[in-house]
């Protein structure tokens, strides 16, 4: 735990987040950390599984029906965090693919000069011209 | 870790700014959070003619006096395991007695200074971590 003068305690997870904040970095704005990603929306942020998991600070007598059903919850929430983490990341990354695809295409058509396989290029070529005739025909109508 | 010729802030209003370690008292090497110094003022508040701000100036420029580590910036461990370290090393001063020279403490104090012998300082202090 380092504490500053100001009575601020940090916990830092390792060195490294201790170094970065000795170089006054914001962690908001460093792609690696965990407030970055949480931040930007990376992460799955709104849940109802995430508030069940918490510091209560509220002293429970120990009954032993209590922890062993906690146990039992705390897998099966960790269970249902997981799903649905996956399912978030899977949402996130909807449409990536195609994204991928499609600025692939744009890139070729842009630079068709430089493909060396004959009947692909002549292929490639044509449809170039008929886009580029297309875009006459707009602007000239 | 405090030891021999370190130098440390005071924090606070007893009149001395500045301190150099020249003992550590109990027969240690090193002195930690809690532990008792003997130093020496290396700067003090300027005086002033000004009587009423200068009543609290108990110490001044190449005086000796006793004092009490309150922050340290090496790490100490505590017996719970974890590990704590402040910002830089701060020392409270003390009479011979033990009593606080000052009547206020500036800043944050290490839960170490929370002792029966400290119980003073431990009041004084505005928070303690």
């Amino acid at each position: 735990m380092f504490v500053r003068n100001d009575a601020k305690q940090f916990r830092f997870c390792r060195s490294k987040c201790h170094k970065n904040f000795k170089l006054k970095r914001n962690p908001r704005k460093v792609k690696w950390t965990k407030a970055f990603r949480m931040a930007a929306g990376k992460e799955m942020t709104v849940d109802a599984s995430l508030d069940i998991e918490k510091r209560r600070n509220i002293p429970v007598r120990y009954d032993r029906e209590v922890m062993a059903t906690t146990i039992k919850a705390m897998k099966r929430i960790q269970e249902i965090k997981a799903k649905r983490e996956r399912v978030f990341m899977k949402k996130r990354l909807q449409g990536k693919k195609a994204q991928e695809k499609s600025e692939a295409l744009k890139l070729v058509r842009k630079n068709v000069e430089l493909i060396k396989t004959p009947a692909l290029k002549q292929k490639l070529l044509e449809k170039k011209i008929i886009s580029v005739q297309k875009m006459d025909d707009v602007e000239m109508a | 870790m405090l030891l021999l010729k370190s130098l440390a802030k005071v924090i606070d209003n007893s009149g001395a700014l500045v301190v150099e370690v020249i003992n550590v008292m109990g027969g240690m090497r090193v002195a930690s959070l809690g532990d008792e110094v003997v130093c020496v003022v290396k700067k003090a508040r300027a005086a002033t003619s000004d009587g009423a701000a200068n009543a609290v100036s108990k110490l001044k420029k190449g005086d000796v006096a006793r004092a009490l580590v309150v922050r340290a910036a090496q790490r100490v461990r505590r017996l719970d395991g974890t590990f704590v370290k402040f910002d830089d090393n701060a020392v409270v001063m003390l009479s011979k007695q033990g009593a606080p020279l000052g009547n206020r403490v500036l800043g944050v104090v290490a839960l170490e200074a929370r002792q029966k012998r400290w119980a003073k300082i431990a009041s004084l202090a505005p928070k303690m971590v």
